[in-house]
């Protein structure tokens, strides 16, 4: 197995389009490395993308914040524009792992990683992010949405790096929220995730919202219905409960060692409707 | 005699029997004495066994002496954690 | 609470015995510096790994090693050929390396010994194994069914009249109790009669099995390794391998974590005969994976429980079966959750019935208390269901029922002096007790008992020239014993603590120890220190009479001195330890004391359990908020450590509670092979697990002393039971209490309410 450092974009570029065998991009590793112990991936390349200044950045831009593909989720933590902005992509990053694991993880990496359970991942979705992804052909903007295709999938085309992560600004009186479903307090993946994005008009009724579920279909959903009945209301009781039924309609989980359909299908909507609450009296401030 | 009460596994060994009355003066004796009335007992008393005189248990500990009033139960092999 | 009159032993005034000294590992575990299995090396180590079968139930038709052994790097492979056939250790050997069969996904086919980790992994994809795969059964209850997948063709079970016919699962079925158990159920007003079942846990050890084999030419082997008894190891392997006993030197390596799992052999034949092979020392350490696909869970478990009472809460009957599986191989640890199901209780009509069944699975190691938690775990919780149905406080009626110094126990003997009633009273006095409740929250309840034993044990103590005390003792440190031993040997020399230096000495240097089991450490070594002291003493008084020119007799050791014994004897001026030791050459020679003893008289150790749960009742998911753990520790020697053996049965009982259990998939391959899906408790898992020592001595013991070990780990899983189910509304039946399974039970309980 090969292993390069390189300190520039282009070189990493370079080096995985060329790549004759597999290859693999390191962030923090806090997957990759696990997998490489396990057997589970023999890749012949690896290319650590930790050297690249650029990617070590969280940049403000166009009101919202650019964070790249290697600020761990640490740094991200410790960051008040991002914190103030998106408090709910902030803690969804902040719960992947341990303190250790918080000072290598990044949210590009999870994202990459391609797992239906990806903590960060609905809260990008909620928030609607974008990647920017570099490769042999340049560069091109997508939504998260689109990065992960299935179970350890990705549309990402050979020699292509994700480099940042783009979080948009937003209006005043918006809020989210991420929670998680797992059975111990902490170093655990969720067996149901949910975010929830909200903007509010001055009356407090909800004018936008974005909802979006983990680990409960092959891909993180955003899940349109809830939203729909989230707008125009003032996050009441119905509206919660039609958030809920919304939530759990959109599940399409599978029955694993983590939980089973039932279970998911059930704790999506009630996590769904706790991060509305949240998020609402984020919204509120 | 000494009344020797089977349990569990032992009893099973010494073809069933719930009691048995034996001349013995210690653990060994007695063991021996139903070796001798039970020929299936041998191979589990090789084992080990754990005897418990007068609510105190004894692990393989041959010499420990009984009475005729001693409350004597034969019990499986112990093994802890 | 505590009669001294009856306790002799509780009057003696302690010097430094209950004190609560730094241990003497304690520096090196917290500085790194400790050395644990995998940290021994040697110059020219080999790296040895196992191929182990993917398959749950296969014959094993062939194994093809040419190719691995072709492969630049990898100096020796064995197999089941390198290992002579062995009636005495048939499960034992067929366990550590397929034979006939492989039994379990994980099951050893092959080990390779080469000259680097990766070396050693290509060599295993290189075995070619030839396997026949055949149905296979993982549950114990499918197990026990007529038609079930056999996993041996010769097993006729055991204690059943008459012998049957055809071959099952069954290895035995047990029986205990006295009494008329339908007389008793006759004369009850209240029946409560309830089906359960437990996951197989594992031990979850931080620490993975790990091993270095070296063996000379000549025949002379050494191993270093991490368990729990380095003389069985020894005992093992020198069967397995068809060598003397003296010929190999076992040395145990600071251990992290046992639990009970640690008291047999994995990799330690195959590492001896690797080096034995090759003629070099080869190292092993197992995977995560590998320690939970290969080493020893506890038992899974399933079982009946029925118990009868009066309306005034007199227990007339309580009567069980237990289905207990423990793996590819007979042993599991049914009987002695059938002794201990009831020891609780004063009963004249008892009955349980045990089964002893195997499945496809990893063979079953000891953990903790072996068998009595999943007991407890059932008849617990039928005790508080009980208590809810006759309106009487759950401890009020344990204390009705309570075992106490006289009665008949449920597995027969009358017990000696015990404190079951001490911890109920003590309970029932904590602050805790009255403690108001959350929302969503539920209090649980449970007792638990574990025999506790004492067994081989050999210990050597040396006076050194300068005073201090080289303490040998042969029972690998699990919980704290080398500071124990300490507080022991210095009370009864009448030194300080720090005079003091107790180490694990290897097999070559002492007697036969038995493993570091049944909670007999602080008992059995503890007995043997106090013995070798006072063996040590009898000396150092002699020294000091011939220094007199007076009799031995009148010379007497009192508070670290020899002195004469009144005032005939003479006027000398007492002589302290090291006065004598500085002149042992010139009065005689070395001073030391020895004691080899098969220790009896252990006490059994009680404890009682509280502790408060919130349930997420849209979740299913429960949280200990609370936690008061109460034991007998009949004489606490080192406070600290006893606490910490009851705050870690407690911790694992919250595991086994809530999240922990074996994963099987359809094909019989463990799912949950690591500690992210098999979910031991974190930190923040856990609230602060308050401790009460309750101290009623054993009169088996100088100090009183009772094992606290394993007793700990028998009440949590019903107390939290109890506590959820008071929170939730339902009664749990099954563990673990999962939220996927408790959140099913309260959606149910409501769809059943509305309905």
């Amino acid at each position: 197995m090969q292993y390069e450092a390189p300190q520039t974009l282009d070189a990493a570029v370079a080096l995985l389009a060329d790549a004759r065998g597999a290859a693999r991009v390191l962030a923090g590793g806090t997957d990759l490395l696990v997998q490489l112990r396990s057997g589970a991936i023999e890749p012949d390349l690896v290319v650590d993308i930790k050297r690249i200044d650029e990617l070590k950045k969280i940049t403000a831009e166009d009101g919202g914040y650019r964070i790249g593909a290697a600020v761990s989720g640490a740094e991200l933590g410790e960051h008040e524009g991002v914190r103030a902005l998106w408090p709910g992509v902030v803690e969804a990053t902040e719960l992947i792992g341990s303190t250790q694991v918080q000072g290598r993880a990044t949210m590009a990496g999870n994202l990459c990683n391609a797992s239906p359970a990806a903590d960060s991942v609905p809260a990008m979705v909620a928030a609607d992010a974008t990647a920017r992804i570099v490769g042999p052909d340049g560069v091109r903007d997508t939504s998260v949405r689109d990065v992960a295709t299935g179970p350890g999938q990705t549309s990402l085309g050979r020699g292509e790096i994700v480099v940042s992560i783009f979080l948009p600004a937003r209006p005043a009186r918006s809020g989210d929220a991420y929670l998680r479903f797992i059975p111990r307090t902490e170093m655990d993946i969720a067996v149901v995730g949910a975010a929830v994005s909200v903007s509010l008009d001055d009356e407090g009724t909800c004018v936008a919202a974005r909802v979006s579920l983990g680990a409960v279909a092959a891909r993180v959903l955003l899940v349109d219905e809830g939203a729909r009945v989230l707008i125009g209301t003032k996050l009441d009781d119905d509206a919660l409960q039609a958030l809920a039924a919304a939530a759990s309609a959109a599940c399409s989980p599978i029955n694993d060692k983590r939980g089973t359909i039932e279970f998911r299908t059930d704790v999506a909507g009630v996590l769904a409707r706790r991060a509305a609450q949240t998020a609402f009296e984020r919204a509120k401030g | 005699m000494v009344k020797v009460v089977l349990w569990g596994s032992v009893r099973a060994a010494a073809g069933g029997a719930e009691t048995v009355e034996v001349e013995a003066k210690n653990v060994r004796q007695i063991l021996d004495r139903i070796g001798e009335l039970h020929p299936g007992f041998k191979d589990r008393y090789d084992e080990g066994v754990t005897v418990s005189i007068d609510g105190q248990i004894y692990v393989d500990d041959w010499f420990q002496p009984v009475t005729e009033d001693s409350e004597v139960y034969l019990l499986p092999y112990l093994e802890g954690g | 609470m505590l009669d001294k009159t009856k306790d002799p032993v509780a009057e003696r005034d302690f010097k430094v015995v209950g004190t609560r000294p730094v241990r003497p590992d304690g520096v090196d575990k917290v500085t790194g510096r400790a050395r644990f299995g995998a940290d021994i090396s040697a110059p020219g180590m080999l790296v040895g790994k196992v191929k182990r079968s993917p398959h749950a139930h296969a014959k094993l038709v062939s194994i093809d090693t040419e190719k691995a052994l072709a492969l630049p790097g990898v100096k020796a492979v064995v197999t089941r050929d390198d290992f002579a056939e062995n009636k005495k250790q048939c499960d034992v050997l067929r366990n550590i390396m397929a034979r006939e069969k492989v039994l379990y996904d994980g099951h050893a086919v092959a080990a390779v010994a080469a000259t680097s980790a990766t070396v050693a992994r290509k060599a295993l994809k290189l075995i070619e194994v030839e396997y026949d795969v055949l149905p296979h059964v993982i549950d114990v209850d499918e197990a026990m069914k007529p038609g079930a997948p056999l996993l041996h063709d010769d097993m006729i079970t055991k204690g059943v009249d008459p012998e049957p016919e055809t071959a099952s699962n069954i290895a035995q079925r047990y029986e205990f109790g006295h009494g008329d158990v339908e007389k008793g159920f006759a004369e009850a007003d209240v029946v409560v009669e309830r089906d359960f079942k437990t996951a197989a846990a594992h031990q979850g050890y931080i620490e993975p099995h790990a091993c270095l084999a070296s063996f000379t030419p000549d025949g002379q082997g050494e191993l270093w390794c991490c368990t729990q008894g380095h003389y069985a190891i020894r005992g093992f392997c020198a069967d397995l391998l068809g060598m003397d006993i003296s010929k190999l030197r076992v040395t145990a390596s600071e251990i992290g974590g046992g639990f009970g799992g640690k008291t047999t052999v994995f990799l330690e034949p195959l590492a001896l005969a690797l080096s034995r092979k090759t003629g070099r020392p080869v190292k092993m350490v197992m995977s995560r994976e590998e320690v939970f696909r290969a080493s020893g869970p506890t038992a899974s478990t399933s079982s009946r429980v029925k118990v009868g009472a009066t309306k005034d809460g007199k227990i007339t009957a309580g009567e069980a079966e237990f289905r207990y599986q423990g793996g590819a191989f007979k042993g599991s640890p049914v009987q002695f959750g059938a002794m201990c199901a009831f020891a609780c209780y004063a009963l004249e009509n008892v009955k349980t019935v045990g089964y002893d069944v195997v499945t496809n699975r990893p063979k079953q190691a000891a953990y903790r208390a072996p068998g009595a938690p999943m007991a407890a775990f059932a008849v617990e919780s039928v005790i508080e269901e009980l208590a809810v149905e006759l309106s009487i406080d759950p401890v009020e009626l344990r204390l009705i029922n309570a075992a106490e110094e006289g009665d008949q126990s449920s597995f027969g003997p009358t017990f000696p002096r015990i404190g079951l009633v001490e911890t109920l009273e003590a309970t029932k006095a904590h602050e805790h007790f009255s403690a108001p409740l959350g929302p969503n929250q539920g209090r649980g309840i449970a007792s638990g008992y574990w025999f506790n034993f004492g067994g081989a044990t050999s210990v050597s103590l040396n006076i050194q020239p300068d005073g201090t005390v080289a303490l040998a003792v042969g029972t690998p440190d699990i919980g704290g014993s080398r500071a124990s031993m300490s507080l022991m040997a210095a009370e009864e020399l009448g030194i300080a603590y720090e005079k003091v230096k107790a180490i694990v000495a290897d097999t070559a240097s002492l007697g036969y120890n038995e493993v570091s089991h049944g909670s007999r450490v602080t008992f059995a070594s503890g007995l043997a220190t106090i013995e070798a002291a006072r063996n040590a003493k009898k000396i150092l008084c002699a020294r000091a009479a011939k220094m007199w020119e007076i009799p031995e007799e009148a010379v007497e050791w009192v508070d670290g001195h020899a002195r004469p014994a009144g005032a005939n004897a003479g006027d000398f001026e007492p002589m302290s330890l090291a006065d004598i030791a500085k002149v042992a050459e010139q009065t005689g020679g070395p001073i030391s004391g020895h004691q080899e003893h098969n220790a009896s008289g252990a006490g059994a150790s009680f404890a009682t359990h509280m502790v408060d749960v919130e349930v997420d009742p849209e979740t299913g998911r429960a949280h200990v908020v609370r936690y008061t753990a109460v034991q007998d520790a009949g004489k606490a020697i080192h406070p600290s450590y006893v606490e910490g053996q009851f705050q870690g049965g407690a911790a694992q009982g919250v595991g086994w509670a809530l999240n922990e259990e074996y994963i099987y998939n359809d094909d019989g391959r463990l799912e949950n092979p690591g500690f992210l899906d098999y979910r031991i408790p974190v930190c923040s898992d856990l609230p602060m697990l308050d401790t009460v020592i309750v101290e009623v001595p054993n009169p088996g013991h100088p100090y009183g002393v009772r094992g606290v070990g394993e007793t700990g780990i028998v009440p949590p899983m019903a107390a939290i039971a109890n506590a959820v189910s008071a929170a939730a509304g339902v009664r749990m039946t099954e563990l673990p209490m999962s939220p996927p399974k408790l959140l099913k039970a309260i959606n149910a309980k409501k769809a059943n309410g509305s309905a």
